[in-house]
């Protein structure tokens, strides 16, 4: 039995991009029960707009989209801060995207459909990792 | 007679060419092979429906294409086995494609639904078809078990087929232009041009034969031919932020023949200006509006009125209720004033405050049709118009709908003559003025909040319950099980159906996502965790508790906070269209209507779903193995033998090199005569033990051990429930399939000194009983199969056991088990009478089996 306590300070933010909005839909409430500030966009451009105007701790992004795809989402993202935390969620997994969104700096790449309780803990070993990064 | 025809043709088809043996039974296995792989997928999808995936359209739209993709492949394979186009089988497979297909474009609905469906059909996948209303309905009389009015929908094809039939969509289409150019006179003149056109309007005959047909056989289950009838909207939108309530028309009290005038009536209205207007600044689009018409037996009530599930303007946790004498119209219009009652929205539903008003008037059913305004008797003028008890009824039923929509409603209901409530209508109520929880409170809650466990067990429904806990652990619980409370239990089981529409949440130390009681909570919506290991030495009756069983944690304490946040989320996961999808696609997918191979019906024309189609196969796979065998038809392929045995076991051997050592041309054997290992140490385990008994065996130690010893008579069986059974054996190898009754077995088993190719591969369907006894045995075979290392999948009725790699002596004796468990399993069922049957069952049988071979 434990009771969490988080330093108080400005909340957590995510980025969420899915060209489906039923992935926003349901991961958004998810997180924001986790005590995030989430921001959820369904276009790659206004996401990668809001990337350059703003930083966030973690972002989730879809691979295959319309106009800019998932790489290159991850590579904004890096480029807007590097402590972003980057994980990639696609329903074409490949072990070659895989490696490739590695290569490029993300922290985990997930293959759709997935459970819920997936991505929860792949956020929280982010926060792990940041708190023993003193972050 | 036509089968017989067409089977002595075939007989007399000209030689063709004769593969040889080994090929042919390749593709048999690939046959079972691509079985399994189907009824996983479909297994698979049903999952999905849970939410604890998050999946979007791409995922269903995959998962049917490797299902065409498979069943296609399977009709091919079947077709190079015997050798026939199996052309109904391919229209069959195809037909079902479209339809998926028709799903998948969303064209299905309006194009070539249904133009009526009745109540007992209607669930919220049909929304599209039905109307938000009518689906909702549908979910509340055919799953929650509440009552309201019988009757059917007129759906939206229907207004589509009646608006274009008399030209009137183009017509409609016009108003976007006006009220673009807020050109309000326009509108209004067309508003009044469109009622007067649907007054007049003709239904095409066909439409109205099947509306009256309907009426008709609406009037056959009430026993009545003068029923009337309440016609209501049920439209398009009606679901979405707005809630367009009291923008439609309802005709009350109408006959068989005001039938289609009342009809027009309620269409006409989606026309009207004041409704039009609503829907144009709502910014709705011509082409969605679509009007069903919800057609029920008219409830003739004694008090009626209107519910709000969540009243936070007035005060935290609280429900508010409306009512007067007589119908329910007068309250929706606020045209009198109603008593007020205000409940508590937790158990025991304390009443927080009422007040009485005069009600000198009621209205009620008119003898000629409609309705009239009377007086009422004096000593009603300030009665309260709710019992206690009735209060208690209303607030029970309404928390069980809000619970079942994760959504704040709004209920019409009645209490009739028969004083039984009766459910009128439930929609969303969207237009509270409370504050919501910011993210930032809700952040702040759970995160102050204790912990109890998380992370632990499977999400099998998703959804946040607050309660006190009631731990379940027989059947007198179940029975005192308290409305509202969450229910916590060692095991899963599907007879906890009973108690689904009264809770609030369920949590399990054991369990399976895929089982039938978690194919159960996701029918009934119920927030569910199984398999948490812990939940009851951390938990007990009376603990209040928040479970949050989409982010699978339990909190000590009511957190309100998350509460609010669900019921005001912007989507509920089973209102999403990917949802409705997903369960409309798996109808053309996993219902088997395909039962009885001896029926009629068994043919590849009665094929509609993909299981069917699966099962038809496997059923003729075999079939036609035992023909090839037969009628020689095959290279190098002696004819198939009877098994001669103590028990009526119906098994034809094919032996394809060396299973035996009978002449070739021998039609029958004897057990000893079988050198093929696998089939040996199986039969010993099926007949050698005695565990085909055919009296039901109760589960006490001794009566089971007399029923090893005692000789079997093989006239205690009737052979009718035996199929045409089939193994095909190597002196190492064994590929059998048993039907035995309802049940189907398959074993494919390689045993050898060689440790590394030894496997045995199980796998068991249960038949045709009602499901709480179904899952038990499932559970029962896989417990067993567990303890003897098999690794266990079950889907449903599904059970699965792989085993592989032990050592050749270690593998005869787990065949010798499954000989036994095959026997001991074939009339489990009948006396599977509770759960704790399951655990002394599956006790019983591993010491049976551990005293026999040792393990």
């Amino acid at each position: 039995m434990t009771t969490e306590t988080r330093s108080a300070g400005p909340r957590p933010r995510i980025l969420i991009l899915d060209d489906e909005p039923i992935v926003c839909k349901r991961l958004k409430p998810t997180f924001q029960k986790m005590g995030y500030e989430v921001e959820t966009f369904t276009d790659s451009a206004s996401a990668l707009a809001r990337l350059r105007e703003t930083t966030f701790n973690i972002v989730i992004t879809d691979l295959k989209m319309e106009g800019a795809d998932g790489m290159q989402v991850l590579m904004g993202a890096k480029e807007s801060s590097a402590d972003t935390h980057v994980i990639v969620i696609t329903g074409f997994a490949t072990l070659d995207t895989a490696k490739e969104s590695y290569r490029k700096g993300a922290f985990d790449f997930v293959a759709k459909p997935f459970k819920l309780g997936d991505i929860v803990d792949c956020v929280k070993r982010i926060e792990e990792k940041q708190r023993g990064s003193g972050l | 007679m036509y089968r017989l025809l067409k089977n002595l043709l075939t007989f007399r088809r000209p030689a063709r060419h004769v593969l040889p043996f080994s090929v042919l039974f390749k593709k048999f296995q690939s046959i079972l092979e691509r079985n399994n792989q189907i009824l996983e997928v479909i297994a698979d999808m049903g999952d999905k429906l849970g939410g604890e995936y998050v999946f979007d359209r791409h995922y269903i739209e995959e998962a049917t294409e490797k299902l065409e993709d498979l069943v296609f492949k399977l009709i091919s394979d079947l077709s190079i086995l015997n050798q026939h186009k199996n052309t109904e089988l391919f229209l069959a497979c195809e037909h079902i494609r479209q339809e998926v297909q028709k799903e998948l474009s969303g064209k299905h609905v309006l194009n070539t639904g249904k133009f009526v469906i009745p109540l007992s059909e209607l669930g919220h996948e049909l929304k599209e078809q039905a109307g938000y209303k009518m689906a909702n309905l549908g979910d509340i009389f055919n799953r929650l078990a509440l009552s309201t009015p019988d009757g059917f929908v007129i759906t939206s094809r229907t207004f589509l087929e009646f608006m274009q039939h008399n030209d009137l969509l183009a017509k409609a289409e016009l108003a976007m232009g006006y009220w673009q150019t807020q050109d309000l006179a326009a509108l209004k003149t067309l508003a009044d041009e469109m009622q007067k056109r649907i007054f007049a309007a003709s239904l095409p005959r066909s439409l109205t034969s099947q509306i009256f047909d309907e009426f008709d056989r609406l009037a056959e289950r009430m026993q009545r031919r003068d029923i009337t009838v309440a016609l209501r909207s049920s439209a398009s939108g009606e679901d979405g932020a707005s809630s367009f309530a009291g923008q439609y028309e309802t005709a009350l009290n109408v006959s068989r023949s005001q039938l289609l005038d009342g009809y027009r009536r309620v269409v006409a209205s989606a026309y009207t200006f004041k409704a039009w207007q609503y829907r144009l600044d709502r910014g709705y689009h011509e082409h969605e509006t679509t009007m069903a018409v919800g057609c029920q037996i008219m409830a003739e009530g004694r008090v009626s009125g209107v519910l709000h599930t969540y009243a936070p303007h007035l005060a935290e946790g609280v429900m508010i209720a409306n009512a007067v004498w007589g119908l329910c119209s007068p309250v929706v219009r606020g045209e009198k004033s109603t008593d007020t009652i205000v409940l508590d929205r937790t158990p025991p539903y304390t009443l927080r405050s009422l007040s009485v008003v005069d009600k000198a008037q009621r209205l009620v059913l008119a003898s000629g049709g409609g309705t009239k305004w009377e007086d009422t008797p004096a000593e009603l003028h300030d009665a309260p118009s709710l019992t206690p008890e009735q209060m208690h009824i209303l607030a029970k039923a309404a928390m069980s709908i809000e619970r079942y929509y994760k959504r704040p409603l709004e209920i019409e209901w009645t209490f009739d003559l028969q004083d039984r409530l009766q459910v009128l209508q439930a929609r969303p109520l969207r237009y509270w003025s409370a504050p919501s929880p910011s993210e930032e409170q809700i952040g702040e809650a759970t995160r102050n909040a204790e912990i109890v466990f998380a992370g632990k067990g499977f999400v099998a429904q998703c959804g946040v319950a607050i309660g006190e806990i009631f731990l379940v652990q027989n059947d007198a619980d179940l029975e005192a099980f308290p409305h509202g409370a969450i229910m916590l239990a060692r095991h899963t089981s599907p007879r906890y159906a009973c108690i689904m529409p009264k809770a609030r949440g369920i949590i399990t130390d054991v369990g399976s996502p895929t089982g039938h009681m978690s194919t159960l909570a996701r029918e009934y919506r119920v927030p569910t965790i199984v398999n948490t290991e812990v939940a009851t030495s951390l938990l007990r009756t009376g603990d209040e508790i928040t479970l949050d069983a989409t982010q699978n944690t339990v909190y000590r304490g009511h957190i309100t906070a998350l509460d609010r946040f669900e019921l005001i989320e912007e989507e509920v996961f089973e209102d999403s269209y990917e949802y409705r999808l997903l369960r409309r696609v798996l109808k053309h997918i996993s219902p088997l209507n395909l039962l009885n191979p001896q029926s009629d019906d068994f043919v590849a024309a009665s094929c509609q779903t993909c299981h069917d189609i699966t099962r038809y196969i496997h059923e003729k796979a075999v079939e036609q193995l035992i023909h090839l065998s037969e009628k020689q038809e095959a290279q190098y392929l002696s004819a198939p033998k009877r098994l001669m045995a103590d028990i009526p076991l119906g098994l034809l051997v094919i032996d394809a090199g060396g299973g035996t050592n009978c002449s070739p041309d021998a039609r029958t054997l004897t057990p000893d005569q079988i050198i093929s290992l696998p089939l040996r140490e199986l039969l010993e385990g099926m007949i050698g033990l005695g565990m085909w008994c055919t009296e039901p065996v109760s589960v006490d130690l001794g009566s089971f051990m007399a029923s090893l010893t005692r000789t079997f008579s093989s006239s205690m069986s009737s052979p009718r429930e035996v199929g045409r059974n089939l193994a095909v054996v190597l002196p190492d190898y064994l590929n059998i399939n048993l039907r035995l009754g309802y049940h189907f077995t398959i074993i494919d088993a390689y045993i050898s000194a060689e440790m590394n190719d030894n496997y045995i591969y199980f796998r068991f369907l249960g038949g045709v009983t009602e499901l709480i006894r179904r899952s038990r045995r499932a559970t029962f075979i896989a417990r067993v199969l567990a303890h003897f290392d098999f690794r266990v999948e079950i889907h449903g009725d599904l059970v699965v056991g792989r085993l592989k790699k032990l050592s050749l002596p270690r593998m005869s004796e787990r065949m010798c088990m499954l000989g036994g468990l095959v026997g001991y399993t074939r009339q489990l069922d009948a006396r599977m009478h509770s759960d704790k049957d399951v655990a002394s069952h599956a006790e019983i049988f591993i010491n049976a089996m551990n005293s026999v071979i040792g393990g």
